[in-house]
């Protein structure tokens, strides 16, 4: 079952969203919310990832910064369960009208929307703003959805021939100016685009589809200091210190249907020890607290009972739910060019060690067989070829494929076994991370006579350290949710050179051709449920090349203070309720 | 006598700069041959083109010769650098250190704004050890085998076994989160120019932590200091001449006994202000320390840079002012 259907019905979308904000005005109104006070949050990492619009890529930081600062074209409704996973309009005044076999969209915007300094936010703020996402070599980490469905032609290198806002040089301004329009009237944009997308308004839910005023536009800097268009703005913003926001006198609710701004002040505390982090919150000392983080797994029995489910102290305060996530280890197929190896890594490795850690099945989730998960419905198919998979680990099978790799790539091979190269594993530095490593040190040694060496990296920077192919290691943690039910948002965003995740670097990899064709092939396809079938293909043949270690389809959990209502999970970003979170 | 401090100041001062000039350009030379390509860390995952490392690589400079990278870097420092163009233009003003492209600042100001912050820290641990530890050491020595000795030694085995992120930690855990005897700080930090008693109140476990594992080490030290001195002939002279033990202790016994704590103290307390990673991190204090270790983790070389640079030059300036110090109380110092 899809989540979210495709949408080529615009009246059907209207109808849901229309439906959803008034089912969820009932709720908040029956359910005693109330504006005023601090809401703190408390977080591990030293600072947000990106804090620039073009930038937010991890569902939570869109979940953030799109609740309280940054608008867009269109937004997933607020509302807990499938209901959130509608789309909605947010600065333009529907959820976009489609044209030219869905080539052309068009979004016309709202009366009355302005950024903090009072400025009205027209369609050239709209357009400049998607315009960043061209400039790769400054607005780094963001999607590239832009960049992938604009019609602006390729340069022979198979980049874009526009550059973006900032290059001055060969930037081919005219592509861009004929891919987007606006209007005379500065109040409608038109993008054209290379092949038909029927979902291209679940696209510009994406916060690099939002404005950005160009004389306030500082390039890399601008991700310390972006300028609002939503209910908050920024008072203060300093890594390793904290954030803090407060409102935004130029919002107008009458302007924003969404969006509920209740609190006055929110402030994130950046950089805490992790046990200090979940000791605030579970003592309770501060009730208008919530943590940003998943909490530590030592600490879920205080929280949970066996079976996962909050305990009576607290039953209003904590949730334990599966998100739309699938964890799994890149294999760097670049460092690592050996099937045999990448295979006896999958067997050797301890899955009931490493759940163990995490709090259990109960916790962690269910193994993962692929990248895509049973929830897609259509694009999901039972991975085949694993069955020797055993969670304990399976030393005879990464034996077997140990003995295979030393005549096969031996090279890979000695390296492997190497007590002083080995195999070398990024990790986001955290203290159950240092657990996991102990574990796959262990069961790597034990089962497959492999040596893991573990790089750990400063948890709020460590998609933009191993993202950059020069700095990542032979394996990277990583986790991915759709960006919309489809996986045209997992498959070739994981694996495909100019896809926005491409931790595996299995361009590297003789098979990667084939792939590649078929992944394109499954992007054009029109027919849904062909198309479904394509992905399931593809996923069972990423597995077949072992380009990722599959984890587990995952669950979180989230705990917060007794004074904070409205928290529910946000299902299309995988994040809490961060825009209906209020102070009882 | 004027003359010899001024010229044993000046020949110091001379060979200080030297010194940093020499720590600069090493710095420099494993900065420009690190395995790692400077212009490939400025572009995160968009780094998998390399036409755009290439791009970033011509923007910033890296593409120039070592030593006219090395001139335009100590130029920086006296002129200010600019780095990119158009709207993405970044000015650096003087003295510049280079842009982090991973904390998306100049690396003066991010080392400006962390600085006050270990500082802070530095000076308030200082005063509190040196307090505790003199005080304690000196009562030890002073009725040497007796119970404050024995004390002062638990204390010190307590001191010197606990580390620093354990001791801040369970200060934390309990004096604030379960005992509640302090409130949890309302931020990270605050200066003391802005609200004097919320400085002092972040920082007082933060100081009490680093505070306890010093002064254990300066109770031991000072403890053996004092008796070793207690047995010099002089003060037997001074104690055959009648004159008080209080007078002894205070006039004799501690001004030699003491006199090595200065070097110490000051070797601390540069150690100190070039960032105490530990009592940072647990306390969540925005210090240099933080900073340079965060920017170790994320190849964060302006950054890593500027850090080592600043730390050889706090070390060379406490040296400096040791030596001055030294010069002043011996006179053989200056001779030498």
């Amino acid at each position: 079952m899809a989540r979210v259907k495709k949408s080529t019905s615009i009246a059907i979308v209207a109808v849901l969203a229309a439906a959803v904000i008034v089912g969820g005005l009932a709720k908040m109104s029956s359910s005693g919310s109330a504006k005023g006070g601090t809401i703190t949050y408390l977080t591990h990492s030293e600072a947000f990832t990106h804090a620039d619009p073009n930038r937010n890529y991890t569902g939570q930081h869109i979940a953030w910064f799109g609740s309280f600062m940054h608008r867009t074209l269109t937004a997933y409704a607020r509302a807990e369960g499938s209901a959130g996973s509608a789309v909605v309009a947010d600065l333009a005044t529907d959820t976009g009208r489609s044209s030219n076999g869905n080539k052309t969209w068009e979004f016309t915007l709202r009366d009355g929307v302005t950024f903090e300094d009072g400025s009205a936010i027209t369609c050239e703020d709209i357009k400049y703003g998607v315009s960043r996402t061209f400039a790769t070599d400054v607005i780094t980490d963001g999607p590239t959805y832009a960049i992938g469905m604009l019609d602006i032609p390729s340069a022979a290198d198979g980049s874009s021939v526009y550059k973006g806002p900032y290059a001055t040089k060969d930037n081919d301004t005219a592509a861009y100016d004929k891919a987007v329009t606006c209007s005379e009237d500065n109040k409608t944009i038109t993008f054209n685009l290379k092949r038909a997308v029927g979902d291209f308004n679940y696209t510009t839910t994406y916060l690099s589809f939002g404005p950005v005023p160009k004389a306030k536009d500082t390039g890399d800097a601008y991700d310390m200091a972006p300028v609002s268009s939503g209910p908050y703005k920024i008072e203060k913003y300093k890594a390793k210190d904290e954030m803090i926001l407060v409102r935004n006198d130029k919002w107008n609710k009458s302007s924003d249907p969404i969006r509920n701004a209740f609190p006055d002040r929110i402030v994130v505390r950046f950089g805490l020890a992790e046990e200090v982090r979940d000791q605030l919150v579970l003592s309770d000392s501060d009730k208008n607290s919530m943590s940003l983080d998943a909490i530590l797994p030592t600490n879920l029995p205080t929280v949970f009972d066996d079976a996962g489910k909050p305990k009576d102290a607290f039953a209003t305060r904590a949730i334990n739910v599966y998100d739309p996530y699938v964890t799994y280890s890149a294999v760097n197929v670049k460092k690592l060019p050996c099937l045999d190896i990448r295979k006896a890594i999958y067997y050797a490795r301890d899955y009931a060690g490493l759940m163990q850690i995490s709090g259990g099945a109960a916790f962690g989730g269910d193994p993962a067989d692929g990248v895509i998960k049973p929830l897609m419905g259509l694009d999901y198919a039972k991975v085949t070829g694993l069955e020797e998979f055993k969670p304990e680990g399976n030393a005879a099978a990464a034996k077997k494929y140990m003995d295979a790799a030393k005549s096969a790539c031996p090279d890979v091979y000695a390296k492997a076994t190497d007590p002083k190269r080995g195999v070398s594993f990024d990790f986001a530095d955290t203290d159950t991370n240092k657990k996991a490593a102990a574990i796959w040190i262990d069961s790597m040694k034990k089962n497959a006579g492999i040596t893991m060496k573990f790089n750990f990296i400063e948890s709020g920077s460590y998609y933009a350290v191993v993202l950059d192919q020069t700095k990542q290691g032979d394996l990277s943690r990583a986790g991915w949710a759709p960006d919309w039910a489809n996986a045209s948002t997992v498959i070739p965003e994981l694996f495909t050179e100019t896809g926005g995740f491409p931790m595996s670097q299995n361009w590297n990899d003789p098979a990667y051709k084939a792939f590649k064709a078929k992944s394109d092939a499954a992007l054009a396809e029109p027919d849904r449920t062909k198309q479904g079938k394509m992905w399931a293909e593809l996923n069972q043949y990423a597995m077949d090349q072992m380009w990722v270690i599959p984890g587990v389809f995952s669950k979180t959990q989230e705990v917060w203070g007794s004074g904070l209502g409205g928290v529910y999970f946000w299902e299309p970003q995988g994040a809490p309720s961060f825009g209906d979170i209020y102070i009882k | 006598m004027a003359k010899t401090v001024i010229a044993y100041v000046s020949r110091r001062l001379t060979v200080s700069l030297l010194i940093l000039f020499a720590a600069s350009f090493a710095v420099y030379v494993i900065f420009a041959f690190l395995p790692f390509d400077p212009a490939a860390l400025t572009c995160g995952k968009n780094c998998n083109d390399p036409g755009i490392i290439e791009a970033n690589r011509h923007r910033l400079g890296y593409d120039l010769p070592f030593f006219t990278q090395y001139f335009l870097f100590l130029k920086g420092l006296f002129f200010g650098r600019s780095f990119g163009e158009g709207a993405a233009l970044i000015n650096c003003p003087a003295p510049a250190l280079g842009y982090s492209f991973q904390e998306h600042g100049c690396v003066t100001t991010l080392i400006g704004e962390a600085l006050p912050v270990t500082f802070s820290l530095a000076i308030g641990a200082i005063v509190m050890w040196l307090a505790l530890g003199i005080g304690l050491g000196i009562l030890a020595a002073r009725f040497r085998g007796r119970i404050v000795d024995r004390l002062s030694t638990i204390f010190v085995l307590i001191g010197t076994s606990l580390p620093t992120f354990l001791t801040g930690l369970l200060l934390v855990v309990f004096v604030v989160i379960r005992w509640r005897l302090i409130p949890f700080p309302s931020g990270n930090y605050t200066s003391f120019f802005e609200n004097p008693f919320e400085w002092a109140q972040i920082l007082l476990l933060p100081w009490l932590t680093l505070a306890f594992a010093y002064a254990a080490l300066y109770t031991r030290f000072v403890r053996s200091s004092v008796i070793d001195t207690s047995n010099e002939d002089y003060i037997r002279t001074a104690r055959a001449k009648g004159l008080s033990e209080g007078v002894i202790l205070g006039k004799h016994t501690l001004r030699a006994a003491l006199a090595p704590i200065a070097t110490m103290a000051g070797l601390d307390f540069a150690g100190l202000l070039g960032g105490a990673i530990l009592t940072e991190s647990v306390f969540n204090l925005p210090g240099l320390g933080r900073l340079a270790i965060s920017a170790v983790t994320k190849y964060d070389l302006p950054i890593i840079v500027a850090t080592t640079l600043l730390a050889a030059f706090i070390v060379v300036i406490m040296n400096l002012i040791v030596d001055i110090l030294y010069a002043y109380i011996d006179p053989r110092v200056r001779v030498s």
